[in-house]
């Protein structure tokens, strides 16, 4: 994980967390560059979502060790909010949804709060109309959605696409997408893997933890890393995942099995 | 003791009237005899458990029956007003009102007027929707009973679609006291009306407000009402007696207040009525918010609609106590309620009762309570998006009090109103975990 150092966006070393005294990251090295897409793979219970949680600012997630650089500054000082106006996105593996405030309402309170932040004016009603239409296309959303309220009764597809969506929105620099596939069938995976694709750009960076390897059939990622019991057991190219899928998850605890018996 | 200074002050303005021999000096007798019996009930009177009329008592009695030459404040309530009503400590002031524009199918006047010119008719009006049960406030009203407003669609079929602006002053500033006002509304068969009723308070008022509402068939009213009463009490109570296929909606928003009892009865004599009770309240402080509401499916075939929704931070309180009683001949009534409340502070509390009494077989009535915080997930949702915790609270407010005013055509009021109510939540007076 070593390297040159000079144009990584993000840089982890040593990270240990726990939720509610259990200790669940035990020790995460990586580091991201701008461009690069990576997925973190690994068996459920692994820490991949507290690894995406930790990073977005989620305070039930208590950071025991380690260090995070994003862009040269220390995220863990940072809370989820100015993460958010530094331009880190996290979408959601499950999608909250808040009846009595429409989608639209929703977006533009978030962008505003990001401008804002950034000493930006403000965006009136007609400019961000017209930004979120041409974000819609992107995603395939339909209009309507924008006036519902946020996630309120979506399925589960469109409320995947509507993470997407805040994503081409709010134009984030590291965007953590987190089980973006589960509960899709094989069109809306698709929908939603090509959204992510046109959002892939040269300044920004992609982490997406996934259970399965299909959703990187579509979203072709850059490096492979392999979580489990809250390390990174494996790191490689995008053949790691095909290999994966061939062998399961199995093989990591024949591994664990013999670290453990080293020990 | 402080109670007794009630009776005697009341006893003392309400001999002022001099209009001996007639039903209503009859009427007055009756009350004031009742007030003295009963005074405000305590805690143990079912009706008033949750209702702590002993900060009352203790309060200001003397009637302000006197009213200041100025309203002692801007009114800002948005929207294109057909006319306005200023009611200022229960006196109809006609040079502060505006009726120029109304239409002849309606007639607004003081109730002053009617009570002067026909107490006698004026009497049996009362008599409509106000029984000779005793109850402090109605008790009060009759004893004291001055002015207020009388409010007539006499045309049959008018629709007036402009709303008419009621707004109730209390001007507590020379001196404390007590106002007491009662409306009488009367819609012929077929006509549409729409009021925007406002109370606004400055200084210690106690506001004693009463409506009679008369809905003749297929007639409907449509009733906001948006109180900002700053440092009042107030009892507002509406009678609604509805005919064939009239439809009653009523929004009740109410931002602070120091004691509020707002009580509707709702009386379905026709069948295929429909009647909206929709509330949204927040309170800070001691506020305490009393919402007592009663509907009676008489005859079959009709629907009713309830949702109140009340936030509450600092120790405020809130009640809500709802009366759905289904007699035995309103068969396939269908009737909704639902009271939830969020509670933004570890001392704010709520209380709420749904109470159903169905007396028929054949009717679907459904009704929910929550008592719950804000949801932490939606915060960090929203944080995670880039807002500050605090913003993200307020919009989870709006979110949850928007469903009340889903209805509301007047985009304009009801943002006004939900700024209002945002603005009764003070953020930093809240303590989240």
């Amino acid at each position: 994980m070593s390297g040159k150092k000079e144009n990584s966006m993000l840089e982890i070393h040593g990270l240990c967390a726990s939720v509610e005294g259990t200790e669940i990251l035990r020790g995460i090295d990586l580091e991201v560059k701008a461009g690069e897409v990576h997925a973190i793979m690994g068996p459920n219970g692994s820490g991949k979502s507290t690894l995406a949680n930790v990073l977005a600012g989620r305070e039930e997630y208590l950071v025991d060790a380690g260090t995070v650089q994003y862009n040269g500054i220390d995220l863990l000082e940072l809370s989820a909010e100015e993460r958010a106006c530094e331009g880190i996105f996290l979408a959601f593996q499950y999608p909250v949804s808040i009846p009595g405030i429409s989608n639209a309402y929703f977006l533009r309170s978030a962008l505003n709060a990001i401008r804002r932040y950034r000493e930006e004016s403000e965006i009136d009603a007609v400019d961000f109309l017209e930004l979120v239409r041409s974000r819609m296309d992107l995603v395939g959303m339909d209009e309507k959605l924008l006036h519902r309220s946020v996630n309120d009764g979506f399925s589960g597809g469109e409320k995947k696409r509507n993470e997407i969506l805040q994503m081409a929105v709010l134009d984030p620099t590291l965007a953590i997408l987190d089980e973006t596939d589960s509960g899709l069938d094989i069109d809306a995976l698709r929908i939603v893997a090509e959204g992510v694709n046109k959002l892939r750009k040269q300044e920004r960076a992609i982490i997406v933890v996934t259970h399965y390897q299909r959703l990187l059939d579509y979203i072709v990622p850059d490096q492979v890393h392999v979580l489990s019991e809250g390390k990174i057991v494996r790191s490689g190219d995008k053949s790691l995942a095909l290999e994966l899928e061939k062998e399961g998850y199995s093989w990591l605890q024949a591994d664990d099995a013999r670290a453990g018996n080293n020990a | 003791m402080v109670a007794e200074t009630w009776s005697k002050q009341v006893q003392t303005s309400s001999l002022t009237f001099d209009d001996q021999g007639t039903e209503l000096k009859r009427r007055r007798q009756r009350a004031l005899e009742q007030f003295e019996q009963h005074r405000f009930p305590g805690r143990k009177h079912e009706e008033w458990r949750y209702t702590p009329l002993s900060r009352l008592a203790a309060g200001p009695c003397a009637p302000l029956l006197e009213s200041s030459q100025e309203i002692p404040f801007c009114p800002d309530l948005p929207g294109d007003m057909l006319a306005k009503v200023v009611i200022v400590n229960g006196e109809f002031r006609a040079d502060l009102s505006d009726l120029s524009r109304l239409p002849s199918a309606i007639r607004v006047q003081s109730l002053a007027q009617l009570r002067h010119s026909d107490p006698d008719q004026l009497a049996s009006l009362l008599d409509l929707y106000w029984t000779q049960d005793s109850h402090p406030f109605h008790d009060l009203s009759d004893a004291l009973l001055d002015d207020g407003v009388h409010i007539e669609v006499v045309e049959e079929g008018a629709k007036i679609d402009a709303p008419i602006h009621i707004l109730h002053v209390l001007d507590g500033q020379a001196r404390a006291g007590s106002a007491h006002v009662t409306g009488l509304i009367q819609l012929a068969a077929g006509a549409q009306l729409q009021l925007v009723e406002e109370i606004r308070s400055v200084g210690e008022v106690l506001g004693n407000l009463r409506w009679g509402v008369g809905l003749d068939p297929r007639s409907i009213l449509k009733r906001v009402r948006a109180f900002r009463p700053e440092c009042a009490s107030i009892y507002h109570g509406t009678r609604v007696v509805q005919q064939q296929d009239s439809r009653f909606e009523d929004l009740f928003c109410s931002s602070g207040g120091e004691l509020i009892r707002n009580e509707l009865h709702v009386s379905h004599e026709g069948t295929g009525c429909h009647c909206d009770l929709l509330g949204a309240y927040a309170g800070r402080g001691k506020n305490h918010l009393d919402h007592h509401t009663t509907i009676d499916h008489k005859v079959e075939d009709c629907t009713s609609k309830e949702i109140y929704r009340g936030v509450l931070s600092d120790q405020a309180r809130g009640v809500f106590s709802g009366m759905i009683h289904v007699h035995p001949d309103a068969q396939r009534t269908d009737a909704k309620q639902s009271n939830d409340t969020i509670l933004l502070s570890e001392g704010a509390e709520a209380d709420t009762r749904p109470r159903l009494e169905i007396y028929a077989d054949d009717v679907k009535c459904t009704h929910g309570a929550t008592i719950g915080a804000l949801d932490e997930d939606a915060i960090f949702y929203l944080r995670s998006r880039g807002v500050s915790p605090d913003e993200a609270r307020k919009i989870l407010v709006r979110a949850f009090t928007s469903v009340v005013f889903h209805g509301l055509e007047d985009r304009q009021l009801s943002d006004f109103i939900a700024d209002e109510i945002q603005q009764s939540i003070d953020p930093q007076g809240t303590d989240h975990e």
